[in-house]
């Protein structure tokens, strides 16, 4: 119990994928300009995420190691996250429509959204001979409950930004990357923490 | 000599107009991740060169037989095929950039330069344009990369390439090679040269208004 | 009286000058006994880092405002305020430049790149403190044994020799030495008669709120009654609430930094909730990072979340609801 509280913690703060892993920071760009939008993508990715998680370490237990196809695991891993991101699309277009037009353009995005394949693979290299069923669950779901706070919450400081009078070159990305830069600061004071 | 012409374009495209990291904003991943060493910088540039070249070609090359249904599938696995070919060989050869780049080889696969580019002008173009698209975006890349992964070595550790630059009294800024210092060393560059971009397109057109008078 | 109004909301400041002197003048009296204790305590070096410090917040502002051609603002007196907190935020053995470089990262980099006064997001003394920390963590050590009186620059020294009141097991301090400042640490944060004493001049003038101060220490104060058990106590060390309430950069971050208008929320509930949330983060950075002292950042992730909070308490600023320039949306 005490391992996967730590991989919680670890995932949403002091690993943090955006803040300190780079991963995931095509849709940290470019989905945040708006609270609302921002946190619609963090759960759609937190949805695709834990999916995966499941379902990559389904694949390489009973697959791709029992046949010995390790090498493939990319290739058999990236397809599986094409079709997760094919269903959430459907489910969503079918359950909210309002909520398929905001992410309209990003959804399909999420396959190429390093985060989903990141955290799947760095559940079969956290630890020595890769994390069980149950870790790689939580580790996939504290991932994106980390990627969904950064994402929100840097909506939320865009959202002051775009009211405020910044020197014209800042606008758009050199200042989105900058308050990023800032923000990562802030994550930094959890290091250590594990 | 109208084709040679629009393959010189291509290449530059890649390289200026439409550079990946600071036009595009593509590929900010491995960017931000892996440069806090020029070494690594070229090395990532280099492999994600190789994949988009290769995966540019066959794609190129099938792109009348793929149907437009399952294109992306097909265009995925196309990318994974040369993303696990370039990891493999890393790890064969050169285990210590393997093993510095890490997770980021495999990441290739994602990085939206390449599946950018096959969705955007491979799957659009002859089979010579689109490698010379890949060649051009790759080095693009690559040259980016370098840069930022220059400017964090030499802040962070006072290196270049590993060798000694600034002065003894020099106090290396630690934080350039931690991931806040990515971010905003990122954001410093892209400000620069939006400025100065701004800056040269204003004076053009100043001249051209002056040659029209 | 009608200073009360001025508290409630960020964005009504940068457009009256006078207000915002009148507000930093008071900051900076109360923070002038807590500069006068770190001279007595940390000498002559101390005296430098300030100077310095303020000097080049006030330069790089007024540098900055030139280059951009923007109305120079350097008399509202807020480059000032944040000057002395960054220098309050060192070492007594720091070197002069880092006081410099400080001061140009809190006013470049994280204030005036955002808009300048009002418009950042962050504290701009606290966000470098944590640069200049993250950058050069040897030289931002405090471990620094006061000297009271003398003039003579401190000695460095070493990392291990000297244990600060927050590292583990210490135990060498007694409540009063605490209290009255003769510890090791930042030059600023270990007079804490000083600093009371210009929260409640602050309290009194109606400068700052009562809610994110009260909270954040009670918040801290509830979770080391939770952990030890113990209120206070003249012999056993650290492990009292007492002790580490008074330890450490907790009684200058939660007056003179987490107060601060901009980077905090606006409402009554919002400031509870950036209270406790500080408390929260500053016990558990100090207990299980391997920082000896979360204040700073406990502070900063706060800001990183205050616009969150602000949405969430139901304070829309003025223009909130409006969309974005469509031109920027298109561009991004």
């Amino acid at each position: 119990m005490s391992s996967l509280l730590l991989i919680i913690i670890a995932g949403v703060l002091v690993n943090n994928l955006v803040m300190s892993q780079f991963l995931g920071i095509c849709p940290f760009l470019g989905i945040s300009k708006k609270t609302e939008t921002a946190f619609g993508m963090g759960m759609a990715v937190t949805f695709v995420m834990v999916l995966a998680s499941v379902i990559t370490y389904l694949i390489r237990t009973y697959l791709l190691v029992p046949f010995s196809l390790e090498y493939m695991q990319t290739i058999a891993f990236i397809l599986v996250i094409a079709v997760l991101v094919q269903t959430v699309e459907m489910v969503l277009k079918k359950v909210s429509r309002a909520l398929y037009q905001a992410l309209g353009v990003y959804l399909p995005l999420i396959t190429t959204n390093c985060a989903v394949l990141g955290v799947a693979i760095s559940n079969t290299t956290a630890v020595e001979g890769g994390y069980d069923l149950l870790q790689s669950a939580v580790n996939g779901l504290a991932g994106a409950l980390g990627f969904t706070l950064a994402l929100v919450a840097f909506a939320a400081i865009r959202e002051k930004l775009a009211m405020n009078d910044l020197p014209k070159w800042m606008d758009g990305f050199p200042g989105a990357l900058i308050a990023a830069g800032l923000m990562a600061v802030a994550f930094q004071g959890f290091a250590g923490l594990i | 000599m109208k084709k040679k012409k629009s393959m010189r374009s291509v290449f530059l495209n890649g390289i200026f107009g439409e550079n990946p990291i600071f036009r595009m904003l593509l590929g900010m991943c491995p960017t931000l991740a892996v440069s806090t060493a020029v070494f690594q910088g070229i090395g990532m540039g280099l492999a994600t060169t190789f994949v988009l070249v290769f995966s540019n070609l066959v794609i190129a090359l099938l792109r009348n037989i793929i149907p437009d249904k399952v294109r992306i599938p097909a265009f995925i696995v196309v990318i994974a095929t040369f993303v696990t070919i370039v990891d493999l060989m890393l790890k064969a050869f050169i285990p210590s950039l393997s093993q510095s780049l890490g997770i980021f080889i495999p990441l290739i696969v994602v990085n939206c330069i390449i599946f950018a580019r096959a969705e955007a002008f491979a799957s659009k173009n002859s089979v010579l344009l689109s490698v010379t698209d890949g060649l051009g975006m790759g080095l693009g890349f690559t040259v980016s990369i370098t840069l930022l992964s220059a400017c964090r070595e030499l802040l962070g550790n006072g290196t270049l390439l590993g060798a000694q630059v600034m002065p003894e009294t020099f106090q290396p800024m630690a934080i350039a090679l931690r991931p806040p210092g990515g971010f905003i060393m990122l954001g410093i560059l892209l400000l620069i040269i939006n400025a100065s971009s701004k800056a040269i397109v204003k004076r053009r057109e100043a001249k051209a208004k002056e040659a029209e008078l | 009286m009608q200073k009360k109004l001025i508290v409630s909301a960020a964005p009504y400041l940068h457009n009256h000058a006078a207000t915002t002197q009148r507000i930093m003048l008071s900051v900076v009296i109360a923070l002038l006994p807590t500069a006068a204790a770190a001279v007595w305590f940390f000498g002559g070096n101390a005296l430098m880092l300030i100077v310095v410090a303020v000097v080049s917040a006030v330069a790089a502002e007024y540098i900055w405002q030139k280059l951009t051609h923007k109305p120079v603002t350097v008399s509202d007196m807020s480059a000032v305020v944040t000057g002395l907190l960054l220098a309050f935020n060192l070492p007594a053995n720091a070197p002069w430049w880092l006081a410099a470089v400080g001061s140009f990262l809190a006013i470049i980099l994280i204030k005036q790149l955002f808009g300048g006064l009002g418009q950042n997001f962050m504290n701009p003394a606290l966000a470098a403190r944590a640069i200049l920390m993250l950058s050069w963590t040897g030289l931002m050590a405090a471990n620094v044994l006061p000297h009271a009186g003398q003039w003579a620059a401190p000695v460095a020294l070493d990392a291990v020799s000297v244990a600060t009141p927050l590292t583990h097991g210490a135990t060498g301090f007694t409540l009063w030495q605490l209290f009255y400042g003769d510890v090791p640490g930042m030059i600023g944060e270990t007079c804490k008669i000083t600093l009371l004493l210009g929260g409640v001049f602050l309290l009194v003038f109606r400068v700052i709120d009562w809610r994110i101060p009260v909270s954040f220490i009670a918040t801290v104060a509830v979770a080391y009654f939770i952990k030890t058990g113990t209120l206070y106590s003249m012999e056993s060390g650290a492990q009292n609430v007492l002790y580490q309430l008074l330890s450490g950069g907790l009684i200058i971050g939660a007056v003179f930094m987490a107060t601060d208008y901009v980077t905090s929320p606006i409402t009554g509930i919002g400031k509870l909730i950036m209270g406790v949330g500080c408390g929260v983060l500053l016990f558990v950075i100090r207990e299980f990072s391997s920082y000896p002292e979360g204040c700073s950042f406990a502070i900063l992730f706060m800001n990183v979340l205050t616009p969150l909070i602000d949405r969430f308490t139901g304070s829309k600023p003025f223009g909130f609801e409006k969309q974005e320039n469509p031109a920027k949306e298109a561009k991004a």
